[in-house]
């Protein structure tokens, strides 16, 4: 089953009401002329006449519907069931509890497993003991009271008869309501009571947070999948262990709400803290082309997740899809813009030759894909920039937009069967160029302000061992408290220097008489948590810059003499070397998970596999985000309400199908539609929509197949006679959908308790409100359709 | 509609079709006829003269092929006449899982009526059938009398103007048919319609202002119970102490046409001879309506 379920969006919302309303139309339309058409049938013209009056009769029933009548309906329903022991499905339920655990509570068995087990025996069994007694109560129940004429008196008296139908419906709603939290408050404590107390830690409501997977090949490129290790199923993809391979995650939405706290040891042994952090949970497959040891395999895989926030690797990745354009891509993403700008005239001038030589029908040198791979990676970059909102980056952004726009216009020109197409194609050619000139122009002049815009940081955490065999599910989640501290690369360290420099500037704290402050390691250490050893590094390379007049001091500021900030600067002294860390364990910072490495709530998790030769094989729900828990019994409720939903909407199409037909024949449409919607609705989608599934109807098929024909060739007849079949091919196809439309789909009711036994929480707006607007959807008309039938119906017809 | 006519029934057909629309049976054939506000209106014929069709397309239960009904001055098909009718089925079809206080406050409920009216309604109507020491039992362990008092007390819940009785004293013991029918005399005296279909044709004649006689869904008698019983060709005379020598004198004063202590009345047939000539004759004579005064020199010569 899938957790990771589709976000219902107000516009999904809006499409089904128009889909819905489309349908009642419809049906409403087909119904009143069917009623028009049998009344004029029955009373000739005057039928007309009698069939307006009938209506209007209706809709004055429908529009005076008295809440104390169909109260006293209701009640009177509800009495019926009590009194007729419908509830003594009670005892079913009672009975089975008592047994149940002599075969279900199996200690050896993985705590979740356990905790799956009962919670599907729970749901699974009020589910099936109420079906019974909600299509027996509703098919039969109006058919009984006519037949014994009990409703003869209640019609006699000022009930509307769609009054009858709602206090039907709603009575049965409550008995079925009253039945499911008494079962479900039952349940819930059996489940409680019943497991091990091993097992009880795992009950609980998991809520997770999907995010969108891609890969990056060993190479380091990115691409869509990762490696197929030979296995049928293609749901997972693998990275290869010990190479840049990595599986991206990323985040959605993720803020202060995601965080969890969680109780640490103190690192002075001095007792416990809480300790505010993000919890993620994986579920990797490992692949082995190795043995390894026994020891090894126990422990699993290493893989390690490192947290980026890469707005370059966002912004450029897309170039790389092209193998021309790969060094532009690389240079892109390594902040090298400089060097991209060579790249890009380079481009340029084979553009412009693309040109010339489509002029004189001679082949290019660029493949349309590296025209289409500069085209999207523009389109993306000036995306990535606009959506950062950065002034500094504007010209960057319209300069690829500029590249966006002339090459969507040579590329609709390149694939296109004009006649002028070699005539206007090298203009187009050199318009592209010039774009591309203008773009590497920008990337030069700008190019330290984009690399100090487009910061990357990445922040490894440390490695864990992926646990192969689900010896315990709590092995596989990570806890990354909200202050992460890490070992820096060089761009990060000279950011951060830059950043720590320019505060301590700013607040006169650097400089003292001509050199530099006495206590400025003391300071780096405690404003910039540096270690000792850093600290005094930093500050013995920077009292050498001073002397050799890299750096000068300006009142009582600080400043690089040759005006470069800050950033440049240090990142200059990186480059050569001067600030390898003087502490083993590196230039280790801290930075805030939300603040530092979000980005409008996008959270980017690379995926790596540490071991040599092994593989990590992940698919987009393999890890998610974990949210705070929440309780159990939250999930369990929704899945409760699921099922009542599910009773409801069947109670809804009994007791509309019993308006007209006796008990019988109403149980079997109602059970009926329940199957075909219980197990076939995805089957019918298949048919209507799958292109696999797209054959060429009945008529065509029986065509083809006297004349030895397949679909690929099809049929040898004129068009006209192609036009006929495929014509009435269309009916049973149109009927099929229509069928698809009116059978709910009660999969989605069940769905919720997939979630529960699985530990997750129950998606409210994608589970529990779509089940109650199918309901809803149906008892509108159903209750409508009912009365309609109901009241035109002879209660006393021979 | 005039101002005292309760029901109107103009050209009134029912026929019932089957699952095709094949017509079966013609149950009521054009009957045209009126109830008057405050009289006790009896309808009469053998099985299947179409009497109940009849009363059940006045109450919404069936639908008229043609004609037009209206009642207390709202078509029939129309709910909201329900508010002052009430109406006692020929079996109680009640809701037997209920005891009588539920069902008449079930009842009530579907009427404008506030709890504390129906708890009021509701005790008096237990009191006036009898059934106070059984209102907490449910109406499946009812006796069929009982189920009659249960039914006749939901009907008159609303306190209706119009009280459509069908087989009223069907399964009452004399006592309790006396008690119908007084209590039909009781609602007749605070002004109420009453129509009532009956097969006991000696309650339909001690209770009924006028009655209609339908034979094969045909109107075959309509009018006053005093006038369709009246044996217009004949004269009695009742006295008491009759000695042979007074009767000796009687005879001479008959001689003479001169007649002075006597009491003098035509003879009246009962409900029941009416009733069986009635359709003995529609069988002889079928599409034929009979005028009073057909019916009541008839009466005279059969006597």
């Amino acid at each position: 089953m899938d957790f990771d379920v589709a976000p219902v969006t107000l516009r999904d919302l809006a499409e089904s009401l128009k889909l819905w309303l489309i349908l009642i139309g419809i049906l409403g339309a087909s119904g009143l002329l069917i009623s028009m058409l049998l009344s004029v049938a029955r009373n000739g013209v005057a039928g007309i006449g009698i069939f307006f009056k009938g209506l209007l009769s209706f809709l004055e029933d429908a529009g005076s519907i008295s809440p104390r009548r169909v109260l006293a309906l209701t009640n009177l329903t509800l009495k019926e069931a009590v009194r007729r022991k419908a509830l003594l499905v009670f005892a079913v339920f009672a009975v089975l509890l008592m047994f149940a655990g002599w075969f279900l509570t199996d200690s050896n068995e993985r705590a979740e497993l356990q905790v799956g087990i009962h919670i599907a025996f729970i749901l699974q069994t009020i589910s099936w003991l109420m079906l019974p007694v909600v299509f027996f109560l509703s098919c039969w129940s109006l058919p009984e009271d006519i037949r014994v004429r009990s409703l003869h008196t209640v019609v006699t008296k000022p009930a509307r008869r769609i009054e009858i139908v709602l206090g039907r419906i709603f009575g049965m709603g409550i008995v079925i309501l009253i039945v499911l939290v008494a079962m479900g408050g039952i349940g819930y404590l059996w489940i409680v009571r019943q497991l091990p107390l091993e097992a009880k830690s795992q009950l609980t409501c998991r809520v997770p947070v999907f995010g969108h997977l891609q890969f990056v090949n060993p190479e380091g490129q990115p691409s869509l999948k990762g490696i197929n290790v030979g296995d049928v199923w293609d749901f997972r993809t693998h990275i290869q262990g010990n190479t840049r391979a990595r599986g991206v995650f990323v985040f959605q939405g993720i803020d202060d709400s995601a965080l969890v706290m969680e109780t640490k040891s103190a690192g002075d042994g001095s007792g416990t803290l809480q300790v505010q952090g993000l919890r993620m949970e994986c579920r990797f497959e490992s692949f082995r082309t190795i043995k390894g040891s026994e020891s090894s395999i126990r422990e699993g895989l290493q893989a390690q997740y490192t947290l980026s926030n890469n707005p370059r690797e966002e912004a450029f990745g897309l170039f790389s899809q092209s193998e021309t354009l790969r060094p532009l891509a690389d240079a892109l993403r390594d902040a090298q813009f400089r060097t991209a700008a060579n790249r890009l005239d380079e481009l340029a001038t084979k553009v412009s030759a693309d040109g010339e030589a489509a002029k004189n029908k001679q082949p290019a040198e660029l493949q349309p894909t590296d025209y289409m791979g500069l085209q999207l990676g523009a389109v993306y970059a000036a995306g990535v920039m606009r959506y950062r909102k950065d002034a500094d980056l504007e010209s960057a952004m319209l300069a690829f937009q500029k590249v966006a726009e002339e090459g969507a216009a040579l590329i609709t020109k390149i694939s296109s069967e004009a006649e002028d197409k070699n005539e206007t194609l090298p203009g187009l050619h050199e318009a592209f160029a010039q774009s591309l000139r203008k773009l590497a122009a920008v990337l030069n002049q700008e190019a330290d302000t984009l690399y100090e815009h487009l910061p990357k940081l990445e922040v490894p955490l440390p490695s864990f061992h992926v646990a192969e065999y689900h010896e315990g599910a709590a092995q596989n989640v990570k806890f990354v408290p909200r202050t992460v501290r890490f070992s820096a690369d060089a761009e990060t360290q000279s950011r951060f220097l830059a950043s720590l420099f320019e505060k301590l500037n700013e607040a006169d704290q650097l400089v003292e008489g001509d050199g530099l402050k006495f206590d400025l390691a003391t300071q780096l250490q405690s404003e910039g948590k540096i270690s000792a050893e850093n600290s005094a590094l930093v500050v013995d390379v920077l009292a050498e810059q001073l002397a050799s007049g890299q750096l000068k001091v300006a009142g009582s500021k600080l400043s690089v003499a040759d005006g470069r900030r800050w950033f440049h600067f240090f990142d200059s002294l990186i480059q050569k070397d001067l600030l390898i860390s003087a502490d083993d364990e590196g230039w280790m910072m801290e930075r805030d998970l939300i603040k530092d490495l979000t980005q409008e709530g996008h959270l980017r998790v690379e995926v790596s596999c540490l071991n040599e030769q092994m593989y990590l094989g992940m698919a987009r729900p393999d890890l998610f985000i974990r949210k705070p828990d929440r309780s159990f019994m939250v999930g369990y409720g929704k899945a409760l309400v699921n099922t009542a939903l599910m009773m409801m909407l069947i109670i809804v199409l009994g007791v509309t199908v019993s308006c007209i037909v006796k008990g019988p024949v109403a149980l079997f449409f109602t059970f009926t539609f329940y199957i075909v919607g219980q197990f076939f609705h995805e089957f019918m989608q298949e048919i209507l929509y799958s292109p696999t599934q797209q054959g060429m109807g009945a008529i065509a098929s029986a065509v083809m197949t006297a004349q030895h024909r397949n679909p690929q060739i099809g049929m040898d007849v004129s068009e006209t006679t192609q036009r006929v079949v495929q014509g009435i091919d269309a009916v049973p196809r149109a009927i099929l959908w229509g069928f698809s439309q009116i059978v709910p789909d009660f999969s989605i009711f069940n769905s919720a308790a997939g979630f529960v036994e699985n530990g997750f929480d129950v998606p409210f707006a994608e589970t529990v409100v779509p089940a109650f607007l199918i309901c809803l959807g149906f008892l509108i008309p159903c209750v409508l359709i009912a009365g309609a039938l109901l009241k035109f119906r002879e209660l006393e017809s021979k | 509609m005039s101002n005292d006519a309760v029901i109107e029934i103009r050209n009134l057909s029912k026929i019932y079709r089957d699952f095709w629309g094949r017509k079966k049976v013609q149950a009521v054939k054009s009957l045209s006829m009126d109830v008057k506000r405050g009289e006790v209106f009896g309808l009469l014929g053998p099985n299947g003269s179409g009497k109940t069709t009849t009363m059940k397309m006045l109450l919404g239960l069936l639908f008229p092929t043609s004609g037009e009904m209206t009642i207390l001055g709202k078509s029939a098909s129309d709910v909201s006449k329900n508010e002052r009718i009430g109406y006692l089925p020929e079996e109680s079809y009640l809701y037997r899982f209920l005891n009588a206080d539920e069902t008449l406050d079930f009842y009530g409920r579907l009427f404008k009526m506030t709890a504390a009216e129906r708890n009021r309604r509701a005790d008096e109507l237990i009191e006036m059938v009898g059934l106070g020491k059984a209102r907490r039992r449910q109406l499946k362990e009812y006796s069929k009398g009982m189920a009659r008092r249960i039914g006749l007390a939901q009907a008159l819940i609303n306190d209706p103007d119009l009280v459509l009785l069908d087989e009223p004293t069907s399964g009452l013991d004399p006592i309790g048919t006396r008690e119908m029918k007084d209590l039909i005399l009781r609602l007749k005296a605070q002004g109420k319609t009453v129509v009532m279909c009956s097969h006991q044709l000696a309650d339909v004649q001690d209770v009924c202002d006028r009655i209609a006689v339908l034979f094969q869904g045909e109107l075959k008698v309509l009018g006053r119970v005093e006038d369709l019983l009246e044996v217009r060709n004949e004269m009695q005379m009742r006295t008491s102490n009759l000695s042979e020598a007074a009767m000796s004198d009687i005879r001479d004063v008959l001689k003479k046409h001169n007649i002075t202590e006597a009491a003098f009345s035509r003879p009246r047939a009962d409900l029941e001879e009416l009733f069986l000539r009635t359709v003995r004759e529609s069988g002889e004579r079928p599409g034929r309506r009979f005028t009073t005064e057909e019916i009541a020199g008839k009466s005279g010569g059969q006597a």
